[in-house]
């Protein structure tokens, strides 16, 4: 397909004015799924794709995968073409809806993937080992992959694209009908990842969890890349500054204290500066009450 | 080279896996053993009461047919019905993108799949066989039975030399009848036929957008393969006679559809005829080639395929 | 977003295609003049070893219907023919013995290698059909019946003969045909010339070599028989000679009675005490 000599480069994944146009032929029109994406991830880094459905970002995973050719552009993984067998062997994918084998139990699967990869004999033992722990499937790992739930499948997902120890991860909706504990533990493995050195890749609708993880986003729109940067930078509200107070300030301790910061120049007239009660999110609250109600019962294990 | 091969292995048991816990697949293996058994039964309406003692002949060639027969129909249908769902299965369950986004070249993915599919194939006719020998077996017991009670009729037929002589022929007859090592050769043809219609099936669905045609596609492939030889005689003896679409039509097939009625000798080793193994070599060589060829497209195409 | 069809063509690289198109063109190309060789080969060998049955013309199609004929085209044409055979054996249960014919001829024609179609074929024709006929009430008289028999027999005499040349190796046929002559036809000496051809094919039984012999002094020709009797006994091995084995005593016997019958000299005798 593409010259397949390694491009001296520093960055884990990179495409250069990548397209991809799909012929509609019963519409006699021309679909441009991804217009002319520009884009780097430097290695180590949390990147997350976001954007509404049908804007690209499952186009760009699937390029920069090798499943699909570019009509334009060009995509590197490690300065390699993405469909050379060196580029895949340094990248693991978690796909959107679990692609697996349905007949297959869960040892069954990561010992199938692992020998695909190169894995074998008792390293793929012990990997396997390892990551059952890892995810947490030891309950399931001689069931049927048909009998697992959402969340098992996930896991068994996260599993496989790590059994070969990749380097770059490709995740497509990792927490996608999972539950907020489960959700939650994804979210510590993809911190874990980024702490082990490894670079992710991650495309999600759940804008809460792509801010707790990535380091840099970009944002879809129609196939274009609208906007890209590092969460710090886009999120951040200049010409504003935020203190937090442990205590509920009375009406006129509020005045006070708008007294003393106009001592400090600061005009806090006509609602400029504003007292309001933090909030938990709801997924905070749902873990703490849960969790605490988890650690009460390991507690007491005769209150049944 | 030889972690490519590790790959299409691994490839080629998981496909062999699936298909062995598919329901379906053991029914139709049932139900061809019992079609082989009941070979018997044919034989036996075919030659109901009559006395003769060329009767065993008639008798064996029913159950040789029939038998193989079953293995030859029912071979085909789980070659033509495993290699159809090969592709579009995985593309409808999206389990190739998982494979595909592994460090394995789609080439060696297709191929995997292939020989899993021949491997499955090779199971089920071993076991056919199997139950093949055993009807051959119980039919050779009942005609020794049969020859016996026969001669029975004439007392003390033991002490004259003559007759023993004449049953003795008899015996040798029905044993040499159904142990016809020839029919190895027949059983190994049967099978390379159904590997090359396992290619072809392949090859038609790797551009197949569904099941169904690939199914179709390759009957059609198959029946008129089976009249290929008589295309290619007059595509070769006809000069400016016919008309150029004519022409072209029997020199597509010629050219381009494999020439399935070679393998109808399988029915004369069946009828006790002598096929020299240097023949059928001959036909297995050609098997193999058109079958490199038939893979050799199907990787190309789907090398290219939009998936 | 959506752009106009004609963008249509940039969807995929072009260099990407013409390389498909190329690969695959010679792929097909290389093979196919090939192809046609390697198959020419192996039906030039099939031809040799006389294979094949008869081409799938219009009036076989017809007389096979539509699924039969599917069958023989998917390769199936032995089973084919035995199918139609169950109707041989329905037919000769009804004593319908045209439509018996009819059949006969049709698996002759589908698998004319296949020697049992013709043994049980011609013997249907020459024993039951011509058996029945002269017990067939329906005539009106006994010459009437005795034509309809004559004409079985010939029918089943012609499925024999035919059956011989396409599978001249099988001995039942040739045996068959010397026992209608002998049995039947009372024709010894044809017999014995058909007994003789039987006697030297593949797996046929040892004591068929001593018909000839028989059939010519059936005939009353004692010097034929002589001769035959005499080819019989030189053709064994000095070590046969002495082994103690029962047919070689009917050989003995019958040339020492021959010998005496004729008068042979004793100087040319095999036994001369």
């Amino acid at each position: 397909m593409e010259s397949s000599a390694p491009v001296a480069t520093s960055f884990a994944a990179e495409t250069v004015g990548l397209t991809k146009r799909y012929p509609l032929t019963w519409k006699r029109k021309v679909l441009v799924a991804l217009d002319h994406l520009d884009l780097q991830v430097r290695p180590g880094e949390v990147f997350g794709l976001i954007g509404p459905n049908g804007s690209g970002k499952s186009t760009t995973l699937k390029l920069l995968l090798g499943l699909i050719v570019p009509s334009d552009g060009e995509a590197r993984i490690f300065g390699l073409p993405p469909d050379s067998l060196d580029a895949r062997r340094r990248v693991g994918f978690l796909p959107e809806n679990p692609y697996f084998y349905g007949f297959l139990n869960g040892d069954e699967t990561l010992r199938f993937y692992g020998k695909l990869c190169g894995v074998a004999g008792p390293k793929l033992d012990q990997r396997i080992e390892e990551l059952i722990d890892l995810v947490g499937l030891q309950n399931g790992r001689e069931r049927p992959l048909r009998s697992y739930s959402k969340g098992m499948l996930q896991r068994i997902g996260l599993a496989q694209a790590l059994i070969h120890d990749p380097d770059l991860l490709f995740l497509d909706e990792p927490t996608a009908g999972v539950d907020p504990l489960g959700s939650a533990q994804i979210r510590d493995l993809i911190l874990r990842l980024k702490k082990m050195g490894k670079t992710v890749i991650f495309s999600s609708h759940l804008l809460e969890q792509v801010q707790e993880v990535a380091d840099r986003v970009a944002i879809f729109s129609l196939g274009k890349k609208v906007l890209e940067g590092s969460l710090e930078s886009l999120l951040t509200e200049n010409q504003s500054t935020q203190i937090n107070i442990p205590a509920e300030l009375s009406a006129e301790q509020q005045q006070r204290l708008l007294a003393a910061l106009a001592q400090a120049g600061i005009d806090g007239g006509g609602g400029k500066v504003r007292f309001t009660r933090p909030h938990l999110s709801l997924e905070q609250l749902y873990l703490r009450t849960v969790q605490a109600q988890a650690d009460l019962a390991s507690k007491n294990p005769s209150r049944k | 080279m030889i972690s490519s091969l590790h790959r299409i292995i691994t490839i080629s048991r998981n496909t062999l896996t699936e298909a062995v816990r598919q329901k379906v697949l053991n029914v139709l293996l049932i139900f061809s053993l019992v079609l082989v058994g009941s070979s018997v039964v044919v034989s036996q309406l075919a030659t109901p009461g009559l006395d003769s003692s060329g009767l065993f002949d008639a008798q064996i060639k029913f159950v040789k047919d029939f038998g193989c027969g079953a293995i030859g129909l029912f071979g085909f249908f789980i070659a033509l019905l495993s290699t159809a769902q090969l592709i579009p299965q995985e593309l409808h369950n999206r389990t190739i993108y998982t494979i595909l986004a592994k460090p394995v070249r789609r080439s060696e993915f297709l191929l995997g799949k292939f020989f899993g599919v021949v491997l499955l194939l090779a199971l089920c006719v071993a076991l056919m066989s199997l139950a093949f020998a055993a009807t051959l077996y119980w039919q050779e017991m009942r005609g020794i039975q049969a020859a016996e009670a026969a001669y029975n009729q004439t007392p003390n037929w033991q002490a004259n030399p003559f007759v023993v002589n004449a049953y003795n022929h008899d015996v040798a007859q029905i044993v040499q009848q159904v142990r016809d090592p020839q029919l190895i050769e027949a059983v190994i043809l049967i099978f390379a036929k159904l590997v090359m219609t396992t290619g072809i099936a392949l090859l038609i669905s790797t551009f197949a957008t569904s099941s169904i045609f690939t199914i179709v596609t390759t009957f059609m492939i198959y029946l008129i393969g089976h009249m290929e030889s008589t295309a290619r005689e007059f595509w070769l003896a006809s000069g400016a006679g016919s008309s150029i679409w004519q022409s072209a039509l029997v020199g597509f097939i010629s050219l381009l559809i494999p020439d399935m009625n070679s393998f109808t000798i399988v029915d004369e080793i069946l009828a006790g005829n002598r096929v020299p193994w240097s023949h059928a070599l001959n036909l297995l060589g050609y098997a193999d080639v058109y079958l490199i060829v038939l893979l050799g497209v199907s990787v190309v195409i789907f090398d290219y395929r939009e998936i | 977003m959506e752009i106009p069809a004609s963008q249509m063509s940039t969807c995929l690289p072009l260099s990407w295609r013409l390389r498909r198109a190329a690969l695959v063109a010679l792929l097909l190309g290389l093979w196919a003049p090939c192809k046609i060789v390697w198959e020419q080969r192996i039906a030039h060998e099939q031809d040799l070893l006389r294979y094949h049955g008869a081409p799938m013309t219009r009036q076989l199609r017809d007389e096979l219907g539509q699924g039969l004929t599917i069958g023989v085209l998917s390769g199936m044409r032995s089973v084919v023919a035995d199918l139609v055979w169950l109707n041989v054996t329905t037919a000769w249960m009804d004593q319908e013995w045209f439509r018996m014919g009819g059949y006969i001829n049709l698996c002759t024609a589908l698998q004319p290698r296949a020697p049992v179609f013709w043994d049980m074929g011609g013997w249907q024709l020459a024993w039951n059909a011509s058996i029945a006929a002269t017990q067939d009430r329906t005539q009106p008289n006994e010459l009437r019946r005795l034509k309809a028999s004559r004409f079985w027999l010939d029918r089943g005499l012609e499925i024999f003969k035919r059956g011989i040349e396409n599978n001249p190796t099988y001995w039942r046929l040739w045996n068959d045909t010397a026992q209608l002559y002998q049995q039947r036809l009372k024709d010894y000496r044809t017999a014995a010339t058909y007994y003789q051809q039987a006697s030297e094919q593949p797996n046929a039984p040892v004591y068929l070599e001593r018909f000839p012999a028989i059939m010519y002094g059936l005939a009353g020709d004692d010097q034929a028989s002589y001769a035959a009797w005499r080819a019989l006994w030189e053709r064994l091995t000095p070590q046969e000679r002495e082994m103690k084995q029962h047919w070689k005593e009917k050989i003995e016997t019958n040339i020492r009675r021959l010998e005496q019958k004729l008068s042979v000299p004793k100087e040319k005798r095999v036994f001369p005490n």
